[in-house]
């Protein structure tokens, strides 16, 4: 919603002292602030001063011409809108004059209707041209946010691993440095492995976006998907001593989507709850279909995402800083990608959870009717 | 070092872990004492504790204010007015102009644009750079 806007300023600039007191008149009635004035150098000192949302020009004047000031007033104010008076309305001169820069014209004698709707046509006009400008400014901004965020998250490892090779090299092969060597190698590891990861994130993020239009949706059974996914992380998760269980129906759950983006929703929330639990904590996984809907539920007994942080966490790069003060992990595109997953498929992702006990995401996804077809793509790369 | 110089004490305050890490262990192998901090709260803890010659301030981090931090608390709390002659050396991995790094300078409030270091360092810059400091 739009606040109450301000009265837009309106500047009549007409040597014709009735035509300036009828458009002072009728445009005040309108609910506009009007200022006129009667040649055209005045008329531009106005228009400096008052920056005027849409000035009405009368066309022939003396001293400076109607098309001069037409072109000064966009040099004064470029996104004024301009309303040319014209006593002999001749296509020409009003061609003329839209030439230069103006928006539209009135032949004089003119209606008090006529005058209103010109003019709020022409404001009309104006706050389109602005708002689609500040669109694309927000956009290009959003873009430029997005470029600079990419080139740090893979900045920072790489700076990172050339300052560890520095140390490497300084230590060259003297003796009883083994050990140190050991250590640096492992940083270098680790560090590249985070890249990889985000790399590996961010392009599947860009291919979910270029995909999803393109992708041919079938009938999915979640129960497949969830089972397959969960018995690959057992060991990761037994490491740990953390049960995964799952609470799946008899009956299929079926969605209409796309087997390998379903395979990485999963994927995703089910490593975030390994990953994010206590040792010797659980994870859950449910599906059920309910009222046309397949709601499906990852949950785990992990530490919790405190309130501050759950409006932020499906943006792309947020992370949580480990209250330990310990390094970030994960790469801050999981939970984007889960998201735009879900959003294309015309479904629903939310987040419950509580400080020391746990979380859940919950999926919605709208049910499909159709059977599941038998096809084996059901590869998650 | 030699003789009855002091050793000299840097404080570098960076979120990367490994950064520090390895700064630490390039300037200890020439004869610098090194301290670590991750954050402004505790690179002012540091410098309490060490007193350090001279402070490398990673000016980027990730809560993007905490470079702008030290340098205000420093500059305008009273409890390190003590403080206030230590050189600040800006590190950022954003390669600048000079130019660039005085408008970067002021706007981090910082009181020497020349004294900024690009990442990955190069150690013979920063060696220079640590020295010129130590002088004044």
């Amino acid at each position: 919603m739009r606040e109450t806007p301000e009265q837009e300023m309106i500047v009549v600039i007409d040597d014709d002292y009735a035509i300036r007191l009828s458009c002072q008149k009728i445009l005040t009635k309108a609910g506009f602030q009007v200022e006129t004035f009667e040649d055209g150098s005045q008329g531009l000192e106005g228009v400096a001063r008052l920056k005027p949302s849409l000035v009405v020009v009368d066309l022939k004047m003396p001293g400076i011409s109607g098309m001069e000031v037409i072109a000064r007033v966009h040099e004064i104010v470029p996104q004024a809108i301009i309303v040319v008076i014209t006593g002999y309305a001749t296509i020409g001169t009003a061609v003329e004059a839209m030439k230069v820069g103006a928006y539209d014209f009135l032949p004089k004698p003119f209606s008090p209707d006529e005058l209103r709707v010109i003019v709020n046509r022409g404001l009309e006009r104006r706050r389109l041209a602005l708002e689609s400008e500040r669109s694309e400014v927000e956009r290009a901004l959003l873009k430029r946010r997005f470029i600079t965020f990419v080139s740090h998250q893979l900045q920072t490892p790489l700076v990172a691993v050339h300052q560890c090779l520095d140390v490497l090299k300084q230590l060259g092969g003297a003796e009883g440095t083994e050990a140190k060597r050991q250590e640096w190698i492992n940083r270098c590891l680790s560090r590249t492995e985070e890249m990889l990861a985000i790399i590996k994130d961010w392009l599947a993020l860009a291919k979910v976006e270029a995909d999803s239009l393109s992708r041919r949706r079938v009938s999915v059974d979640l129960r497949r998907v969830v089972s397959d996914i969960l018995r690959a992380y057992e060991e990761m998760a037994g490491r740990e001593s953390i049960t995964l269980e799952a609470r799946l129906p008899e009956e299929p759950c079926l969605v209409k989507g796309d087997r390998t983006c379903m395979g990485v929703l999963f994927d995703n929330l089910i490593v975030n709850a390994i990953k994010y639990n206590k040792a010797g904590g659980k994870v859950t996984v449910s599906a059920e279909e309910v009222d046309g809907e397949v709601v499906a539920a990852v949950t785990d007994t992990g530490i919790g995402i405190a309130e501050k942080h759950r409006p932020f966490l499906f943006e792309e790069f947020y992370r949580i800083k480990d209250e330990s003060g310990k390094r970030t992990t994960g790469t801050g595109l999981g939970l984007p990608i889960c998201k735009k997953i879900v959003t294309e498929l015309g479904g629903k992702i939310e987040v419950e959870s509580e400080l020391e006990a746990g979380s859940t995401f919950r999926v919605r996804l709208p049910a499909s009717r159709e059977q599941e077809e038998a096809d084996s793509s059901g590869s998650l790369e | 070092m030699t003789g009855d110089m002091k050793i000299p004490r840097v404080l570098v305050i960076d979120d990367d872990v490994d950064f520090r890490a390895s700064v630490k262990s390039l300037l200890e192998s020439q004869g610098y004492e090194v301290r670590e901090a991750d954050s402004a709260k505790q690179g002012l803890r540091e410098l309490v504790e060490q007193k350090p010659d001279v402070i490398l301030l990673d000016v980027m981090m990730e809560s993007d204010v905490e470079g702008y931090a030290v340098n205000q608390a420093i500059k305008y709390q009273e409890e390190y007015e003590k403080y206030r002659n230590i050189p600040i050396i800006m590190v950022s991995s954003i390669e600048l102009s000079p130019d660039e790094r005085f408008a970067m300078a002021s706007e981090l409030d910082m009181i020497r644009p020349d004294f900024y270091l690009t990442k990955p360092l190069d150690m013979s810059k920063m060696l220079e750079l640590l020295q010129r400091a130590l002088k004044r």
